[in-house]
């Protein structure tokens, strides 16, 4: 009880010491001081000038605290929503190369952190993430943005590699908000890219032994394909799969099939590393157990996509490969839709062939506006 | 039920005023006033987010004993002491992650002749309350923009220090501690969080 009653006696003590007050409000006073500067720089990081916008915005819904980063010229009010990869990548990843040098001065650009990636947080149960929670997420951003810039804000979907699974998802449940969709080595058919890695795999690996590349590399993913079961899905072999696909374009890369690109991404200092390390993991784990890689797929709905749409390849993509840009854009039930193979690029057309990357998307941006 | 993480955050700043000290007399002291020690420290994990805390520490328990050396005898302190802080965190760069918290913990620590302290802390109590800069809920086709949003997470922690007791002196000691926690529940799961913090203890 004595430990109760002795702070209060010591708060009296206070009260009736003088000196001690002083040095109380001192500290107060600082304390105050450091919050009120704090508070000014959060308040004043934003730039309000619409043709350049620097803008952070919270997107809240169903439990989730999704950062929405808006960068680039707002002008005309076309917002180019990007849907990182992953699961469990980040928005501000893309924000670099031509997207921002270039992209950005034609349209706003959206980096969108989804649920459970990147710098968003929130509380809800394992139950809460899925596929179509996150595609209720983007549309519910698509919400606030026109709720902050006016409903005659104009969007395009862009989505790359799982970005091109959440982005189908989206425009199944409300593609008349965006005048179209960019697919960028997107993965719309999960359940098919475990038997098109086998297939793939032996095809470019049996053409780099032929040109003597790396026969040693390629001889092992030769053996990789022969040691996985091709009929049944298995969660190890498809992260072994998975894994040697990015090994694969690092290989490409090195004997000048695929360009190297430059990364010229300031990001490090906006994302905490041990934050989004442990998002992706959460997020991938949630997913992959929810059966993403083993039953998800929207091929048969892709024919229920109308909008004008740009499907956008690395030739060389192991990770998800060419013939899924293929079938996108045979499948795509739009009258408007061109498809563009980069052929000097892997994974990640923006950062391999930037130049022609944003070329193509300045002009369907323009074309379809 | 929705004011209590606040009536929480209340109690814990009051019991900023309930108590430490090093000098193994002070245990014989009936007095709160010699039991208290106020600790200022930055906390945060420097690359991303920076942070000051305030609390304070009152000594509970104190054995000290003597140590048999070559060179004579040692006098060792252990100490139990309870504390309590509340700060502040911010994420300079995005904002996204900046924030209040608590913690409210006991810290066992050793202190050797030369004042060299080591100390181990275990904060069961400990909230998180984010601030987030510009928030907008959607709930189907209604979009509000939010004052001051955020949410409150549990954060207990657990942690490791190194420190110096400075007798008589009016900065009565200096610490640098490893601080390992975690937020719950954050997303779908939990979210382990790590911070350093440097700063000093001082009595009025």
């Amino acid at each position: 009880m004595q430990v109760f009653y002795q702070p209060l006696q010591y708060l009296m003590d206070i009260v009736l010491n003088f000196n001690t007050m002083k040095h109380l409000m001192t500290l107060g006073l600082k304390i105050f001081l450091v919050l009120l500067v704090a508070i000014q720089v959060i308040s004043c990081s934003d730039s309000e000038n619409i043709s350049n916008l620097e803008d952070t915005l919270i997107v809240r819904h169903k439990g989730a605290d999704m950062p929405a980063y808006i960068y680039g010229n707002g002008s005309e009010k076309v917002f180019l929503i990007i849907l990182h990869g992953g699961p469990g990548g980040y928005g501000l990843s893309y924000r670099y190369g031509t997207i921002k040098s270039e992209i950005e001065k034609t349209c706003a650009v959206v980096y969108f952190d989804q649920r459970g990636s990147g710098m968003s947080q929130g509380t809800y149960s394992k139950d809460g993430i899925n596929v179509d929670i996150m595609a209720e997420d983007v549309l519910a951003l698509v919400k606030v943005i026109q709720h902050k810039y006016g409903d005659d804000a104009k969007f395009f979907l862009m989505g790359h590699s799982w970005g091109g699974t959440l982005g189908p998802a989206t425009l199944l449940k409300d593609q008349h908000v965006f005048k179209g969709w960019i697919d960028i080595d997107g993965v719309h058919d999960q359940k098919g890219l475990y038997l098109e890695y086998i297939n793939f795999f032996t095809i470019v690996a049996n053409e780099q032994i032929a040109l003597e590349n790396n026969i040693e590399f390629w001889n092992g993913v030769l053996n990789l394909v022969d040691k996985v079961d091709a009929n049944t899905y298995s969660d190890r072999d498809f992260h072994d799969l998975n894994s040697k696909a990015y090994e694969g374009e690092s290989i490409l890369t090195n004997d000048n099939i695929i360009d190297k690109g430059d990364y010229d991404g300031d990001v490090f200092f906006k994302y905490n590393l041990f934050t989004r390390l442990w998002n992706l993991l959460t997020i991938h784990t949630i997913l992959n157990d929810n059966g993403l890689h083993d039953e998800l797929t929207y091929t048969n709905r892709l024919s229920e996509i109308t909008i004008p749409a740009l499907v956008l390849w690395g030739r060389h993509d192991l990770v998800v490969p060419p013939k899924f840009g293929q079938e996108a854009y045979d499948l795509l039930g739009s009258s408007s839709k061109k498809l563009v193979f980069f052929e000097k690029s892997g994974h990640a057309p923006m950062f391999n062939q930037p130049h022609l990357f944003a070329d193509e998307v300045i002009e369907f941006i323009n074309q379809n506006k | 039920m929705r004011q209590l993480p606040l009536v929480f955050l209340i109690l814990n700043s009051y019991s900023l005023f309930a108590q430490n000290k090093s000098d193994h007399s002070i245990i014989n002291s009936k007095s709160l006033y010699d039991r208290i020690e106020f600790k200022a420290s930055y906390t945060g994990n420097i690359l991303w987010n920076q942070g000051i805390t305030i609390g304070a520490e009152y000594l509970w328990r104190q054995k000290a004993y003597e140590k048999k050396k070559k060179r004579g005898t040692k006098l060792i302190t252990h100490q139990y002491v309870l504390q309590s802080e509340i700060g502040f965190t911010f994420m300079p760069a995005t904002q996204t992650d900046t924030g209040l918290l608590t913690s409210l913990g006991l810290i066992w620590r050793r202190t050797n002749p030369k004042g060299k302290q080591i100390s181990i802390g275990i904060n069961p109590i400990g909230l998180y309350r984010s601030i987030l800069p510009e928030v907008y809920e959607v709930k189907g086709d209604d979009v509000q923009k939010k004052t001051l949003a955020g949410r409150i997470y549990y954060a207990p922690s657990l942690t490791f220090g190194f420190g110096k007791f400075r007798k008589n002196k009016a900065l009565s000691g200096r610490y640098f501690n490893f601080n390992f926690g975690i937020r719950t529940p954050y997303n779908a799961s939990i979210l382990p969080t790590f911070t350093v913090s440097y700063g000093y203890r001082f009595k009025f």
